[in-house]
């Protein structure tokens, strides 16, 4: 038998964290890797053997037409969806598998996901509640996205722009380092679009990565580093913005020909 | 697991829903005892076990609405898009399963507990004040309230894994409604006497409470049949969330 505790502890401590995955948090960690993802619906493929990562500290625009398979992706990294093959990681592991989601990422997946007759504090305090957070954060969320005048007020009560902030405080509550959020500009007025626009510029130089869906490149192309387009399930393109732009067309007719080639 | 149960709870109170339900509940005790208490014929509410089927109605208000509390309580999360934030929080989604149906037990004997007794009490005043002897002792009314409570909680569990496995909340509101209200009795009713009416669901929570012993099983019998078919219908409705993709 073995006299040396370390080494049995180093043994032990090998087994539970598997040799292929780094430390958390350490340098180089994709905050996303999605590797071969592919999810079919019936005779439907959603998505198709897709692969792209980010790296921590990035805004990424995940583009790609209506139906591209955007938000399915969004879903399947989320582990909101099985994916059929392939796998989704974030920060090196299955959704489900880290321990305190909401401390590592904030999701937005839809613009009115609220019990109607719940006040928007209360909505927060539930989720503050299941994910075991301190209770002031419901206060600090609701502060950052200028909600705590109404916070008491029934959901049904607000406006669509409070409502996409809620949602954002939602996915802020565990001060994440990774924020998912999926066509978050839909049906935001100009002043709704600048005010989100500066906040995710402001997330992003606070070390905070930012993948965010959009099928309107001009809506996001002010704001993102670099863009993941896809078109049916398929990788189209992986490359930062000025790579994109370099190529001597305009951001907006690259992004339009590439989405609509082989289309008829 | 506690830090579940605490939102779930918040997310119960937070809403008007269950104020709504439990006065509608309350409302229709009042309604079925005085109408039963003051209409009915003496011949027919003298004896003991027609005193504790008329008592008995505040168990089957208490069922029916603590099984709409609980699959509320997870159809609500999925008609308002709830579930999602909900799930992102907590991706071992079996704990939020668990969780609601913890709550809503607690809930659905709250109210089995408040229609039961109201229901007796109701009743049983009626009855005084047309001068009737109530003829049921102390054991008749703790076990119309206790059964009742526990009648309630473990249909409360059924909604919640009946809406797990429906997810769309008309369908199964309606559904419960039109099992309790309508297929349970044509069971009871039915020409072909096939004898089955009193081990369904509906049938085995009345006999928790003691009602019509003569009919139904015994109390104890009804309690373990009733425990299976939650206990099976919470396990569909935890497979049914585990397994399946969130919509």
């Amino acid at each position: 038998m073995s006299t040396d505790g370390t080494a049995a502890r180093r043994g032990r401590d090998l087994y539970r964290r598997p040799l292929r995955k780094p430390p958390e948090g350490s340098p180089g960690y994709p905050a996303v890797s999605v590797h071969s993802l592919t999810k079919r619906y019936g005779g439907l493929t959603a998505v198709d053997d897709l692969s792209f990562s980010l790296s921590a500290g990035t805004i990424t625009g995940f583009l790609g037409p209506n139906g591209a398979g955007k938000t399915t992706t969004l879903r399947l990294i989320l582990g909101l969806a099985e994916p059929t093959s392939g796998e989704a990681l974030v920060f090196g592991r299955r959704y489900e598998e880290l321990d305190q989601p909401a401390r590592r990422v904030g999701a937005v997946l839809e613009s009115n996901d609220f019990h109607p007759g719940r006040s928007g504090r209360d909505h927060l305090r539930a989720l503050a509640l299941a994910a075991a957070l301190p209770s002031a954060r419901v206060g600090q969320v609701l502060e950052l996205v200028e909600l705590d005048a109404p916070a008491s007020r029934r959901v049904h009560t607000y406006s669509l722009g409070m409502r996409q902030r809620l949602g954002l405080a939602a996915a802020l509550l565990g001060d994440p380092q990774l924020l998912v959020l999926d066509e978050p500009a839909n049906g935001l007025d100009p002043a709704g679009v600048h005010w989100l626009r500066t906040f995710l510029r402001r997330f992003a130089a606070s070390g905070g990565t930012v993948l965010v869906s959009s099928h309107v490149l001009a809506e996001v192309a002010q704001t993102v580093d670099q863009v993941v387009i896809i078109d049916r399930g398929h990788l189209i393109a992986s490359a930062r913005l000025d790579e994109l732009a370099g190529r001597g067309h305009s951001l907006e007719a690259t992004y339009l020909q590439l989405t609509t080639r082989g289309a008829s | 697991m506690r830090a579940q149960l605490r939102s779930e709870l918040l997310k119960q109170r937070s809403t008007r829903t269950n104020l709504g339900l439990l006065a509608a509940m309350l409302g229709l005790v009042l309604f079925v005892e005085l109408l039963h208490g003051v209409g009915l014929a003496t011949g027919h509410l003298d004896a003991r076990s027609e005193q504790l089927v008329t008592f008995g109605r505040g168990e089957f208000l208490g069922v029916l609405f603590a099984a709409l509390l609980g699959a509320l309580s997870i159809t609500s999360e999925i008609r308002h898009g709830t579930i999602r934030p909900t799930f992102l929080v907590t991706p071992r989604r079996g704990g939020v399963v668990a969780a609601k149906v913890a709550v809503s037990m607690l809930l659905g004997a709250g109210a089995g507990l408040a229609a039961s007794a109201s229901a007796a009490a109701i009743g049983a005043a009626a009855l005084g004040l047309r001068g009737i002897d109530v003829q049921l002792d102390g054991g008749d009314y703790l076990l119309l309230v206790a059964g009742g409570a526990a009648a309630a909680a473990l249909w409360a569990a059924i909604g919640v894994g009946i809406g797990a496995v429906v997810r769309s909340q008309v369908p199964t509101v309606v559904g419960i409604s039109a099992w309790l209200l309508f297929v349970e009795g044509v069971l009871a009713g039915d020409a072909l006497d096939l004898g089955v009416s009193r081990f369904a669901p509906g049938a085995a929570a009345a006999a928790i409470s003691g009602q019509d012993p003569g009919t139904l099983l015994a109390p104890a019998l009804g309690a373990v049949l009733l425990a299976v078919y939650a206990a099976a219908v919470t396990a569909a409705g935890w497979l049914a969330t585990t397994r399946r993709d969130v919509v």
